[in-house]
């Protein structure tokens, strides 16, 4: 078209006033136009013309700028781009036409929409990234690493130099870096006296720290040294609450400047997620502690059967290291019992009925109890050393077993024991009485056949001989009669007490029908138990007051019941001294001379005997001269006002 | 059928025999006495060879305690045999403990006495043993038919 007077003057006043930059360059690349918008938007000055382009704007070098202009002369072809322009510090619309003399380049500044543009994406990228680190947190992988990844993307989120991460002890107050990036030469905490003010902030009120330049930041004057650092500005959010603080993530920029509240809210949702892994952290370290720490082995298996979780002691128990367990079948390791897949049954078993379940499994000649506890994504199981538990329930039922053995022997030496005495009883009653017999028998011989060849003396003699042969014959059936009384089984009837009473008066009267003896019977009187054995009781009693009250003045003999229940016969003859009170229930104890008194000495025995083994109580009472009274308890026959 | 009735009495203690004897004296009764010491002389004598052709005794009289056979099993035999089941049987026992009395009438003794140790009491129980059953008491016409057959 045209040379150096390539535009003409009413041409370059149009060009004045369009509002995009535009300027065109010769075939030699040198400035031959720029209009006043272009000079503006590029700090351009009037000296530009005729100069080499890029000797005017050498940041252009290299960039899209020079590639594209190149590439529209040497096509002959119009380019559009979009470009940031290092030497305006804009983004520019860049629209270039080439002729064969040269090129025109329309360009205006883009920035605002670039950056609207820019802040669009960097925000969708950010959510992406917090949503992507919200979800490997909630997945629970390992702690570290999210950390890492944490103060990667706020580095990248806010352009910052460097991020802390600080840990906070609430007990002494202290702040410890617990990762860091981007310090070269160490740390904020490595200054003498670290700038604490920011971190403190944080913590104490939950609130976000900003600060937009370090040197003049009234609220934490000791941030300034953190400019012979190279940090100019910085951004400060805690980690956890104000009630449950846990420490301060910490980004620093180099460049004094305001944050955006956008950043501001980025960085306090990565800490947050930070907050909520390291509790869930702390909570499953706590949960591991315990199963941990328990005594049980404890494994946890999904749905599949799969292995989630096993104790240290479960680990050792399966002889493996914890993590080698993770997701591999249960079935494998309970395969360990050789129990023919029992065990393996009982776990299934409780996942698909729901309910809990415990079993015995031997193992290594040891007893182990398994508890099996079903919960919704799976079931869980402790299994328990048993061994001392079982051995001891082992000793025990053979213990049970030798006991019931020794007590059936036991009881078989008994039986043979009672046998034995009642052959013996049988033999003092049957072969005791023969000799008697012959002593007595052959005394009285003696006496009729040898009459003549005898004195007084020698009939006394023969007299005694025999009254002692009686003696002793009375002593025998006596305690025969003890002995019985001790093996007999005592069957209770209802028995009319009063009338056994007036029985044995009678015959005691007929015995000896000259003596006068006054019976007073209570009337009514009952009791239960052996009618055999009562009788003898009564028959003792009141045949020893019948024998005692005989050089008393006025015999009487009374037989009733006092109101506290106890039977009562007493009489008010010779009495007994109190003082040998205790003798009077044993055998062959008398408390009187035989030819005062006679007696066996086995009566009151008898008779004690009798009363224990109908479950009640005998004592007596006395003095000498004063009579003597037996009290007793009998089991008590019903009311018979109901009984009728 | 020629020789006079008898009285077997099976008692092995020589005391009681020679009193037993004394006693009958002493009542005038002079039956005679066979004496056997002890049960299976009692049980040769009533059912074998021992009694050598003689008829079988008035009464017997009946120890319990004996040595071989005891007297209640003598007892079970001679009620078992039809030839000696109905000949009056006393125990004479120094026992009166329950079983034996229930053994003794379950086995179909005619009477159960006790030897008292006093001997005049013991006299007149023979005396009364003896009187009852040797001439009050009159046997069933089969006893010594059955028994000689």
């Amino acid at each position: 078209m045209a040379d150096e007077s390539v535009l003409r003057p009413d041409l370059s006043l149009v060009l004045e006033r369009i509002t995009d930059g535009f300027f065109a360059l010769d075939a030699q690349w040198r400035f031959a136009y720029m209009n006043a918008e272009a000079r503006k938007l590029l700090h351009a000055r009037e000296e530009f013309l005729g100069v080499f382009w890029l000797d005017a704007f050498p940041k252009a070098r290299g960039r899209l700028f020079e590639r594209e202009y190149r590439r529209a002369m040497r096509d002959q072809r119009p380019v559009q781009f979009v470009e940031y322009s290092q030497t305006a510090n804009r983004w520019f619309e860049v629209k270039a036409y080439p002729s064969p003399d040269g090129l025109s380049v329309y360009f205006r500044d883009v920035t605002a929409r670039i950056e609207a543009q820019q802040e669009v994406e960097r925000t969708a990228r950010r959510q992406q990234a917090l949503i992507d680190f919200g979800r490997s947190a909630l997945a629970g992988g390992d702690h570290e690493l999210l950390v890492a990844d944490a103060i990667e993307l706020v580095r990248e989120a806010l352009d910052a130099q460097a991020i802390e991460l600080f840990r906070y002890d609430r007990s002494t107050g202290a702040f410890t870096v617990s990762s860091a990036l981007g310090w070269e030469a160490g740390t904020a905490v490595a200054w003498d006296r670290p700038p604490l003010e920011h971190l403190r902030y944080a913590v104490e009120t939950g609130e976000p720290f900003v600060s937009s330049d370090v040197r003049i930041d009234a609220r934490a004057r000791s941030l300034a040294v953190l400019a012979s650092a190279g940090v100019l500005s910085c951004v400060c959010v805690p980690i956890g609450t104000t009630n449950d603080p846990l420490g301060a993530l910490v980004a620093y920029h180099p460049k004094a400047r305001t944050v955006s509240a956008l950043d501001v809210r980025f960085v306090e949702a990565i800490a947050q997620t930070l907050a909520e892994s390291e509790r869930a952290m702390a909570s499953n370290r706590r949960t591991a502690q315990v199963l941990d720490s328990i005594r049980d082995a404890f494994v946890a298996a999904d749905r599949d059967l799969r292995i989630t979780y096993v104790n240290a002691r479960m680990a050792a128990f399966w002889k493996g290291a914890p993590l080698d367990f993770i997701g591999r079948p249960i079935e494998h390791f309970t395969a360990q019992f050789h129990d023919d897949g029992v065990a393996y049954r009982r776990i299934k078993q409780a996942l698909e009925e729901d309910r809990p379940l415990t079993f015995e499994i031997p193992f290594n000649e040891r007893w182990y109890e398994a508890r099996l506890y079903p919960f919704s994504d799976g079931v869980a199981a402790y299994v328990r050393d048993v061994t001392r538990r079982k051995t001891e329930q082992q000793r025990m039922v053979a213990l049970n077993v030798e006991l019931e053995h020794r007590v059936a022997e036991r009881t078989k030496q008994l039986e043979l024991a009672n046998k034995e005495l009642e052959s013996f009883s049988y033999s003092v009653s049957h072969d005791l009485r023969a000799p008697l017999r012959a002593i007595d028998g052959f005394s009285q011989a003696l006496v009729e056949d040898y009459h003549d060849l005898l004195d007084e003396q020698g009939r006394n003699y023969i007299d005694r001989v025999r009254k002692a042969a009686q003696r002793m014959a009375d002593l025998i059936d006596a305690l025969l009669g003890l002995s019985r009384v001790a093996r007999a089984t005592i069957t209770f009837s209802d028995i009319d007490v009063s009338e056994i009473a007036q029985e044995i008066a009678a015959d005691l009267r007929e015995g000896e029908p000259e003596r006068e003896v006054t019976f007073e019977i209570e009337p009514g009187l009952r009791a239960r138990g052996e009618a055999g054995l009562i009788h003898a009781v009564f028959a003792n009693l009141m045949g020893n007051a019948w024998k005692f009250t005989r050089r008393a003045a006025h015999p009487t003999i009374r037989v009733g019941r006092l109101p506290g229940g106890e039977f009562f016969v007493a009489d008010n003859g010779a009495g007994f001294d109190m003082a040998y009170g205790n003798k009077l229930f044993g055998a062959f104890q008398r408390l009187h001379a035989t030819d005062e008194y006679e007696g066996t000495g086995i009566g009151l025995a008898t008779v004690a005997r009798i009363v224990r083994r109908h479950g009640g109580n005998i004592r007596a009472e006395g003095a000498v001269g004063a009579g003597a009274s037996f009290f007793f308890t009998l089991p008590v026959a019903e009311d018979p006002s109901e009984t009728r | 059928m020629s020789s006079k009735p008898y009285i077997l009495l099976v008692e092995d203690n020589p005391d009681d025999v020679e009193l037993t004897r004394r006693a009958f004296a002493k009542n005038h009764i002079a039956n005679e006495i066979v004496v056997l010491n002890d049960g299976a002389q009692a049980v040769d004598f009533l059912f074998n060879a021992g009694r050598d052709g003689r008829q079988l005794p008035q009464v017997i009289l009946l120890d319990l305690k004996l040595p071989k056979i005891s007297g209640l099993e003598v007892l079970e035999r001679i009620r078992g045999d039809q030839r000696t089941c109905f000949i009056p049987t006393v125990i004479l026992t120094s026992s009166k403990q329950d079983e034996d009395l229930l053994a003794g009438y379950r086995l179909g003794v005619n009477s159960y006495v006790r030897k008292p140790v006093d001997f005049n009491e013991f006299v007149e129980a023979v005396r009364q043993v003896g009187l009852y059953w040797l001439v009050l008491n009159e046997v069933p016409p089969t006893t010594a038919g059955g028994a000689n057959s």
